[in-house]
């Protein structure tokens, strides 16, 4: 994993693109506008630090680059690979589908055969605990970007990536913007 | 847990084992503010996972409410600062 301090900087330069990007095109915007483009470009950029590796990353890029008025943006902050990077999330998409179709028969025979031979309180106890689990899980699914196409061993993973950028990404916003008030207010 | 590798292996579909799972799942822990701190190895899964949804959905309110202090700092910058200038120019 690249180190943290290039992770940021690759993503303020590319955040700063996309927000110079936005200015550009609709000068006057209203706060809620602004507010929405900033935490675009910062998403964006974001995702593209990560140049197409992470699947949470695609989905970012894919989920954006839907809206017309959005794909510009995105385009411009990936940069010369965009056309390649904004294709890619499709098939992937696909490939976790089967195997987690298949992971889903699996689950269940475990489960029916697992219970049958435990006692009851151990019983209980597990079937809540996989409840548990199974419910927790799937929420963690809607949280991260993509994440309904994954399955365990990958939502994991990608959780991992998931939030070491989206730490890196809330440190660098937290210095520009308190770096500015200051600025702004001396 | 020996004998779900067992059926696994029948069905031909890429293997999960239990290890690797439990890897990611230290590795988790130690992201997670809450938990690193705590000195206990037991921890259940259920609580890594509660954890780590917690944890992102804070993350993602702090990128909401940075957007937004953002967002009126530059609708309120003082137009005619130096200061200004040079945030101007490197954001706008």
């Amino acid at each position: 994993m690249r180190p943290p301090s290039s992770l940021k900087q690759e993503f303020l330069k590319k955040w700063i693109m996309g927000l110079q990007r936005c200015s550009t095109v609709k000068k006057n915007m209203s706060i809620l506008e602004r507010k929405k483009a900033i935490k675009l470009s910062a998403d964006v950029a974001m995702a593209s630090a990560r140049n197409g590796k992470t699947c949470w990353s695609r989905a970012i890029i894919a989920n954006a680059s839907k809206h017309g008025s959005d794909k510009h943006l995105v385009e411009k902050i990936l940069g010369p690979e965009s056309e390649r990077l904004i294709a890619k999330k499709v098939s992937t998409g696909a490939l976790c589908n089967n195997r987690i179709r298949s992971k889903k028969i699996l689950k269940r025979s475990w489960g029916i055969r697992r219970t049958r031979k435990c006692a009851p309180q151990v019983a209980l106890a597990s079937f809540i605990a996989k409840w548990l689990v199974r419910k927790r899980t799937k929420v963690l699914k809607s949280l991260i970007p993509g994440g309904e196409f994954m399955n365990e061993v990958c939502l994991i993973e990608e959780t991992l990536d998931y939030i070491i950028s989206l730490r890196a990404q809330v440190d660098v916003m937290r210095t520009l913007a308190s770096t500015s008030e200051i600025v702004n207010h001396n | 847990m020996s004998s779900r590798r067992s059926r696994q292996s029948t069905a031909g579909v890429s293997r999960i084992s239990d290890d690797q799972i439990i890897e990611l799942v230290s590795k988790l822990r130690q992201l997670l503010p809450e938990i690193r701190d705590r000195r206990s190895d037991k921890v259940s899964a259920s609580k890594v996972l509660q954890e780590t949804c917690n944890y992102i959905r804070s993350l993602h309110r702090e990128v909401d409410d940075l957007s937004e202090r953002l967002s009126q700092l530059l609708a309120t910058i003082d137009t005619d600062s130096a200061e200004a200038a040079i945030i101007r120019s490197l954001i706008m």
